[in-house]
């Protein structure tokens, strides 16, 4: 609607300055988000490896037959450090405090 | 933790810039002298405003972390300069095209206000090589500190220094001695809104990241055992490091689970 109603932008010599100044902003704003898109990318590196190494020396299952439940190891595991949850989290960083 | 209300805050943050750049473009008015080339002025004088911002904030949340030794105020007083270092190149770069615009030259020494915000960015520069500098961790956090808030005092003593200066020839925006007209005004206040906000949400997503890998380092040294740090060695780094790990202290090293947790418990 704004745009509509509104005048044709006077896009002449002062034109690709104006753009020139908006597009700065854009690509700082575009390469932080692709450094954080290539720590994202680690972090889940990471946790790939911390999931092989928690589920490579879990123990085998029971002679009962239960399902290979790989979350079940993990979740143990990942639950003893205290920081598989928000709330346990926010429980190391009180600690910290 | 830092996530939590950052998807709230990115989707207002989009909104705000939305409106921002309606605004700039289809309703402010143009201005008499610059023309179409002074809608610049609502992306550069933000940026500068909210780095300056910024850089106190980063002073006073080092106050805050020498008051209590808490490593995540440390954590929180970098990110808030390091943020605004990359707002402060971005400033640099759009005063620059601004001024090339505008007066022809793509930088004038003889104006106060570029030069002082010249000077405070390379005084801030030196605040990555210093934490670098120093390999211990508490040294490290504790030297920052006191780095950041001296040259966070600085930030407003410049300005009130170039105020004063009589030879100025940037407009004055806020003030009694404002001149800009209600239209123009209203843009510029939702710029700066827009601004501030892109910061905050970039400050968060920066701490979010930085705790997540905390969080993981705390999760890798437990899932491998004790002795684990060792197989992840951390080397000398600008960034604060902040180890998750209730059985050690806040500054605790994971190469040897040594920690120096003095006044941790604030």
């Amino acid at each position: 609607m704004i745009v509509a109603l509104a005048p044709a932008l006077p896009l002449h010599e002062a034109g690709k300055y104006v753009a020139g100044a908006y597009v700065v902003l854009f690509v700082i704003v575009l390469i932080y988000v692709a450094i954080m898109a290539v720590r994202l990318s680690r972090i889940e590196r990471e946790l790939g490896e911390l999931l092989e190494l928690a589920g490579g020396d879990r123990q085998p299952p029971h002679a009962g037959g239960e399902p290979d439940d790989t979350r079940g190891t993990i979740a143990g595991r990942v639950g003893s450090t205290g920081i598989d949850s928000p709330e346990s989290a926010a429980r190391t960083e009180s600690t910290l405090a | 933790m830092y996530g939590r209300g950052l998807r709230t805050l990115s989707i207002a943050t989009v909104a705000v810039m939305g409106i921002a750049l309606a605004l700039v473009f289809f309703y402010a008015p143009l201005e008499a002298e610059e023309g179409f080339l002074q809608k610049i002025f609502y992306l550069h004088v933000p940026l500068a405003i909210v780095t300056l911002c910024g850089f106190v904030l980063g002073a006073l949340l080092a106050i805050q972390h020498l008051r209590t030794r808490d490593p995540r105020w440390d954590m929180r007083a970098y990110v808030a300069i390091h943020m605004s270092l990359i707002f402060a190149v971005a400033t640099l770069i759009t005063g620059s095209i601004w001024a090339r615009g505008s007066w022809g030259h793509w930088w004038v020494w003889s104006e106060p206000t570029l030069v002082s915000f010249l000077i405070v960015f390379l005084l801030y520069a030196t605040y990555q090589p210093l934490r670098f500098a120093i390999e211990d961790p508490e040294r490290q956090a504790r030297y920052a500190s006191v780095f950041a808030i001296v040259a966070g005092a600085f930030v407003p003593l410049n300005f009130l220094a170039v105020r004063l200066s009589t030879e100025y020839l940037h407009p004055r925006v806020l003030g009694s001695s404002s001149n800009l007209p209600a239209k123009m005004q209203l843009t510029f206040l939702v710029s700066l809104l827009a601004i501030a906000l892109l910061y905050g949400t970039l400050c968060k997503y920066e701490l979010t990241a930085k705790h997540t890998r905390a969080q993981l380092r705390a999760l890798r040294r437990r899932l491998a055992g004790d002795g684990a740090g060792s197989r992840t060695p951390q080397g000398r780094s600008a960034e604060p490091r902040l180890t998750l790990s209730p059985a050690a202290g806040p500054y605790a090293s994971p190469a040897t689970g040594a920690s120096a947790p003095r006044g941790a418990g604030a």
